[in-house]
């Protein structure tokens, strides 16, 4: 755990279903940690994994609190929604799995990458469901990371 | 002429007033106002002219090459960008266009419509050759090349390293001429004739070549009075356009300028077109996202519908569209490049970069992560003292880049005529 001195937090209220904004948060987050001087794997990689899950929360939840701390060693992402949750999360993971309408698919989301693609991107990454209450997604992209895109 | 941080875009001082258009303009938030003058960041500008078309005291101009400049040259070549075609109304035939531009004083004249042909066959080549990365973006326009190196460095790799038409024109000339004129390469001058000040940064800067084959490009503004008048001269001497070959026109690169034209000559490959400078950038943010790999190819032209809505143009971008598409639809389908020959060029690299593009240096707060850090939570506190609504008498565009100059050490917080003695943040206040 870094010294909290040495973290940079920043919270971002994403709001279910508003498509006008989606990606605005991920967009913020990735300018923020190339002004912190991050690598370009790691901006990329944290890029991703953030546009992945602001989505999953534009599509699927009520809204959600996306948490950033940033510090020399890491990127920690805690992005926590209201809303349905996940029955069957193991299914979820399963790439090319997805139960985006006909609509979010014309827009282009829901080819059943998000939650398979965020982990891949990941060092770290850990998630929890209830139905009916939402999901919590806990990931950590490391500087050092071996991961690559 | 390799100088790195080369610009097109210049302030005029003495016409400058100081008012802030051009800075609220600026996509990349390049310019700041101080004592009463603008003035662009050389670091983040990208030469996209946005401040260009905004400036109502014209104190923003473009360095281009002066027509004058051409007797340096024994043999002059122009190789105009298909825009002109749509400068100069319905009843002014291309021919006749490039015709004007013998008498002015070119000594050939080659039109590029055949080279964008030759462009989108290989480009066609290239996507089918390599399956990834998805998208590739296309290189034509030189503001996007430099707004990824600056903006969106881990999409350097995605950019198609293939020569936009110009270059290879250019280096086909180059390669050719001088044997087949008997004159010295150097006493060969090959000029790009333009309405995009950012040309002008490709020749002498360029991000994928090790020197360009162009040697500078005027602007149509620019060349515009001169072409008008020997069109009027062939008018009584229409005769002259005989002693010049018919050029054969590509109905698959004449509208190449249009957006959407580069891509339209693709058969098997899935392409978009994006114009403008904020849906680019809106795009590019969704692809470094990791979006849009279902796309083969991205064709991004910062300029209102293309190349077409250049600055450097004369006639308006609607009109001038409405005349190119005009041209497109008299050539048809028509293609005058051989396959097998686009195919030779391309395997044997003509076409190729010399280099990959490479990112810019970034401008991180600071060199240090843990400064940087501190540096950044110290801004979250200096834009809570400010009233945020981006009103630009510190002489910054809006807040938040104000508090981002002041954590850097460019400006003081005393700029701001209405920040909140520290401690007590502005947002309280608001609510009363």
């Amino acid at each position: 755990m870094p010294a909290a001195e040495s973290v940079f937090r920043r919270e971002f209220p994403v709001k279910g279903g508003d498509f006008a904004r989606a990606g605005e948060a991920a967009c913020e987050i990735k300018e923020l940690l190339k002004e912190l001087g991050l690598d370009a794997s790691t901006v990329r990689r944290a890029a991703i994994v953030a546009y992945e899950a602001e989505m999953n929360v534009v599509m699927y939840a009520r809204e959600a609190r996306m948490d950033l701390a940033v510090s020399p060693g890491e990127v920690h992402l805690v992005v926590e929604d209201r809303g349905p949750g996940i029955p069957d999360v193991e299914l979820a993971m399963t790439e090319g799995y997805s139960t985006a309408t006909a609509e979010m698919r014309e827009l282009g989301f829901g080819a059943g990458m998000g939650l398979p693609n965020i982990k891949r991107n990941a060092d770290v990454f850990a998630i929890d469901s209830e139905v009916g209450r939402g999901t919590r997604l806990d990931i950590i992209i490391r500087t050092n990371g071996h991961v690559t895109p | 002429m390799n100088d790195k941080t080369f610009h097109s875009i210049h302030i005029t001082k003495d016409k400058c007033i100081g008012c802030v258009h051009c800075m609220s303009a600026c996509p990349t938030k390049a310019i700041r106002v101080a004592d009463g003058k603008a003035r662009i960041i050389d670091q983040l500008c990208i030469d996209c002219a946005e401040c260009l078309r905004v400036c109502p005291h014209e104190a923003v101009h473009s360095h281009t090459t002066s027509f004058a400049a051409l007797e340096a040259f024994d043999y002059k070549v122009a190789i105009p960008s298909t825009v002109i075609y749509g400068q100069f109304g319905s009843s002014v035939l291309p021919n006749e266009i490039l015709s004007a531009l013998r008498r002015i004083g070119f000594d050939e004249v080659y039109d590029l419509s055949s080279i964008c042909e030759l462009n989108c066959a290989a480009t066609e080549e290239y996507l089918s050759e390599h399956a990834r990365p998805r998208p590739f973006i296309s290189p034509t326009c030189p503001v996007v090349v430099r707004i990824i190196q600056r903006r969106y460095p881990s999409l350097c790799g995605q950019i198609l390293p293939i020569e936009p038409p110009r270059e290879i024109a250019a280096k086909i000339l180059r390669t050719i001429l001088p044997k087949a004129l008997g004159i010295p390469p150097e006493k060969i001058g090959i000029i790009h004739i333009t309405p995009c000040p950012a040309k002008m940064v490709s020749i002498n800067s360029p991000a994928t070549l090790q020197k360009s084959y162009l040697d500078g490009a005027i602007s149509i503004r620019d060349i515009f009075p001169q072409i008008l008048k020997a069109l009027r001269k062939s008018e009584e001497d229409s005769l002259m356009r005989h002693l010049f070959p018919e050029t054969l026109f590509s109905g698959v690169g004449m509208g190449w300028s249009l957006s959407g034209g580069e891509i339209r000559g693709l058969k098997s490959h899935r392409a978009v077109a994006v114009s403008g400078i904020r849906d680019t950038m809106r795009v590019l943010d969704q692809v470094e996202g990791g979006l849009l790999q279902d796309i083969d190819l991205l064709e991004c032209t910062v300029c209102p519908d293309g190349c077409v809505g250049g600055p450097l143009g004369v006639e308006n971008r609607f009109l001038a569209k409405s005349r190119i598409l005009e041209l497109v639809a008299a050539a048809g389908e028509h293609a005058v490049v051989d396959q097998k020959d686009v195919s030779r060029l391309y395997h044997r690299n003509f076409l190729s970069f010399d280099h990959p593009v490479s990112p810019a240096e970034t401008r991180p707060l600071d060199n240090s992560p843990v400064k940087a850090i501190r540096k950044a939570k110290l801004r979250d506190k200096i834009l809570a003292a400010l009233p945020l609504k981006d009103c630009g008498v510190c002489g910054a565009p809006d807040c938040r880049t104000l508090a981002d100059d002041i954590v850097r050490g460019y400006a003081r917080i005393e700029a701001c005529p209405f920040a909140e003695p520290a401690g007590k943040p502005a947002k309280k206040k608001e609510k009363r």
